[in-house]
């Protein structure tokens, strides 16, 4: 089955940079998703079931740690791995991560090398 | 790049998939696209009339649209936006790469920030650009301006550089590395000749590394497919150089600054450790000081301490025999055995007076008697030696007194002195003086000795009281009889009660009692001078009388 990977960022530059990073994944025919607020992407996450979510914290209508604690904690839909996107310098507490339940924090400005390797190993693809 | 597909544009949550579809709502069309291969992308197979029309991208037939209505509208519609969805990417992938860089350039600023060595600044600026620039092998070379000569603080990747040979070629990389150009080589012939590159090098490219207008050196990546390198990395390379040289240079400018501050510093404590033997750091202290810099005109402390003299008697004979070096040398020799034992002791010494000490004992005032008694002891050892030598032998008189005494710092703002003011100085300097009128080693006042807690470890005997010149108080002097050698020690001991017999009635001014007394001391201990004294003074009154108002009391009208 196809997988996909749901870029949540209110900046559409941002998204579109992810979703530039992670081109070369398509060649494994991932496809890509996007969402410009967590509303969105929560009803995407929940019709498409995503195996990854890039989301960011700072959104306006639903921010991302309250997207993650639905996906996480209410829908319990645990396959979807959530990578939480802060800014540098607005990095919050593990624990309150940890709460939502985010697999994993990366900061912006992101590093899009440790982007695509992480979104490699989530996908299993090598 | 991968291109856009027919099938990524049509894709679910695409906008042309909404908007086509809620135009085929509000239309009597019905279509149905399909990609080259005619897998279907969007819409359902029509039985009416078919039209058809290729959907294209750079002229290439990518899909086609067919239905009974508007397919050509649709195809075209389709390939337009496919031709946007290039740009677009083509655009993201630009902005991808200067992001990409500015990620690179950000990351390694903060690296930067985190080491001030040179060396680790070079190694971590290499490593950033082989990693963000692909390269098989770098070194970065640096002009050390003091030495005239190439240093390679870092290298890494494979062993493609000889290290030796280019270090040996220094005028060649001054020509064409260390011009403060940046380029990507295009014939590196040159350097295989001279060994400097090895044979598989197909490519190279280096930066400049700059200061200002100052050139320090360069990177140098190397690389062995051709044509390695493009115009964005030279442009990424040079950015890095730049960035790495301002970190180098500042720090070696830190290097260097605290290479002269340590040196300073050092120079500093040098002169400390003199001035602190010619002002004793306890006076410092004792000001509340931590340090001879800290103390200023005027500083002063109020404090109870045990004042000890001693001086060499009969200096003025012994010195007459001797040449001035020869003095100096004796009178250092003899403060070189008494300063330990006054530290030793927890005094110091204020002042050397030529052959006079004048020593502080802040804490105790016993510390200042068994001061005293060590170096009697400390004087009939040097004696014993100067004996065999065939020298003169040496007497030393020690007095001391205890009392409040001020230690400040007198003089002018050009001329600083550390000086002790006070009575208590001038009265122990005198019951020191008194010492070479009742022939005796060791004096102290009552004062003083009120405060030793263990008198009865001492043997003691009273010696009266006298009024000092100039003063309305009279003073008690006592003799402390330690330090005398064993034997003639162990002789006076036993004259002590009656010694005490003598001086009541020569106080009590019953003379010829006194005299007997004193007699018999001396006929016991001929070696009693102060008995000897105070008999001649019983004489001397009993012949001649004791003035009407006579105590007792001795006035030292000399000093």
């Amino acid at each position: 089955m196809e997988q996909k990977i749901l870029i949540v960022d209110d900046e559409a530059h941002i998204r579109m940079l992810i979703e530039q990073t992670l081109e070369e994944l398509e060649d494994h025919g991932v496809e890509f998703l996007t969402a410009e607020n967590g509303e969105i992407a929560l009803e995407i996450i929940q019709e498409e079931k995503p195996d990854l979510v890039f989301l960011d914290v700072m959104m306006p209508k639903m921010n991302g740690m309250e997207v993650c604690r639905r996906v996480k904690k209410e829908l319990g839909m645990h396959n979807v791995f959530i990578v939480l996107l802060t800014a540098k310098g607005q990095e919050m507490d593990r624990q309150k991560g940890q709460e939502v339940g985010a697999d994993v924090y990366m900061t912006k400005p992101f590093d899009p090398e440790a982007i695509l390797k992480k979104a490699r190993q989530v996908l299993n693809l090598t | 790049m991968s291109q856009p597909t027919l099938k990524s544009l049509l894709s679910k949550r695409s906008e042309i998939r909404t908007w086509l579809e809620s135009w085929l709502d509000n239309t009597n069309a019905a279509i149905i696209v399909t990609d080259d291969q005619n897998n279907d992308l969007f819409g359902a197979a029509t039985n009416g009339e078919q039209q058809a029309a290729t959907v294209t991208l750079n002229d290439e037939i990518v899909g086609y649209v067919k239905g009974n209505n508007s397919t050509a509208l649709v195809a075209g519609l389709l390939s337009i936006m496919l031709n946007k969805e290039v740009e677009k990417k083509k655009l993201g992938s630009e902005v991808l790469n200067i992001y990409q860089e500015l990620n690179v350039i950000y990351n390694f600023s903060e690296k930067l920030t985190k080491t001030i060595d040179p060396d680790v600044i070079a190694q971590l600026t290499l490593e950033q650009a082989i990693h963000s620039i692909p390269s098989h092998s770098g070194v970065i070379v640096l002009w050390d301006q003091e030495h005239r000569q190439l240093m390679i603080p870092a290298s890494s990747g494979e062993p493609l550089f000889n290290e030796e040979r280019l270090r040996g070629n220094s005028e060649l990389l001054l020509k064409i590395g260390l011009s403060g150009q940046s380029e990507i080589v295009s014939d590196v012939s040159i350097l295989k000749e001279k060994a400097i590159i090895q044979n598989n090098v197909s490519s190279l490219v280096y930066a400049a590394m700059k200061v200002k207008h100052r050139i320090m050196g360069a990177i140098i990546l190397a690389g062995k497919n051709t044509e390695q390198y493009s115009a964005a990395h030279l442009k990424l390379l040079v950015t890095l150089a730049l960035q790495s040289s301002t970190a180098i240079e500042s720090a070696m400018l830190y290097e260097k600054n605290l290479r002269e501050v340590r040196e300073r510093e050092e120079a500093i404590l040098r002169i400390h450790e003199v001035t602190k033997k010619f002002v004793p750091n306890e006076f410092i202290r004792s000001l509340g000081k931590e340090s001879l810099t800290d103390v200023r005109l005027g500083d002063q402390v109020e404090k109870i301490v045990t004042v000890l003299f001693t001086d060499i008697r009969d200096f003025t004979n012994l010195s007459e025999k001797m040449t001035p070096e020869e003095n100096f040398r004796f009178v250092s020799s003899f403060n070189a055995r008494l300063g330990p034992i006054i530290r030793l002791n927890r005094g110091f010494i204020n002042q050397y007076l030529g052959d006079s000490i004048m020593a502080l004992f802040p804490e105790d005032p016993e510390d200042a008697l068994n001061a005293a008694i060590a170096m009697q002891i400390a004087v009939q050892e040097l004696n014993a030696q100067r004996q065999s030598e065939g020298l003169a032998l040496i007497r030393a008189g020690i007095g001391m007194h205890t009392g409040p005494l001020i230690m400040g710092i007198t003089g002018d703002e050009h001329r600083l002195d550390a000086a002790t003011i006070s009575d208590t100085v001038n009265t122990a300097a005198r019951i020191e003086s008194l010492t070479k009128y009742y022939r005796c080693s060791i004096l102290l006042s009552g004062d003083t000795l009120q405060l030793i807690k263990n008198s009865n470890k001492y043997q003691f005997r009273n010696l009266g009281k006298v009024l000092l010149k100039g003063k309305n108080n009279l003073l008690s002097i006592v003799e402390c009889m330690n330090g005398n050698p064993a034997e003639k020690l162990e002789k006076r001991i036993t004259t002590i009660p009656r010694f005490a017999e003598a001086m009541n009635n020569y106080l009590d001014k019953r003379f010829e009692n006194a005299i007997q007394l004193f007699q018999d001391i001396i006929d016991t201990d001929p070696d009693d001078h102060t008995a000897g004294i105070f008999m001649e003074k019983a004489l001397k009154y009993l012949e001649n009388g004791a003035p009407e108002n006579w105590t007792g009391t001795e006035e030292m009208l000399n000093k």
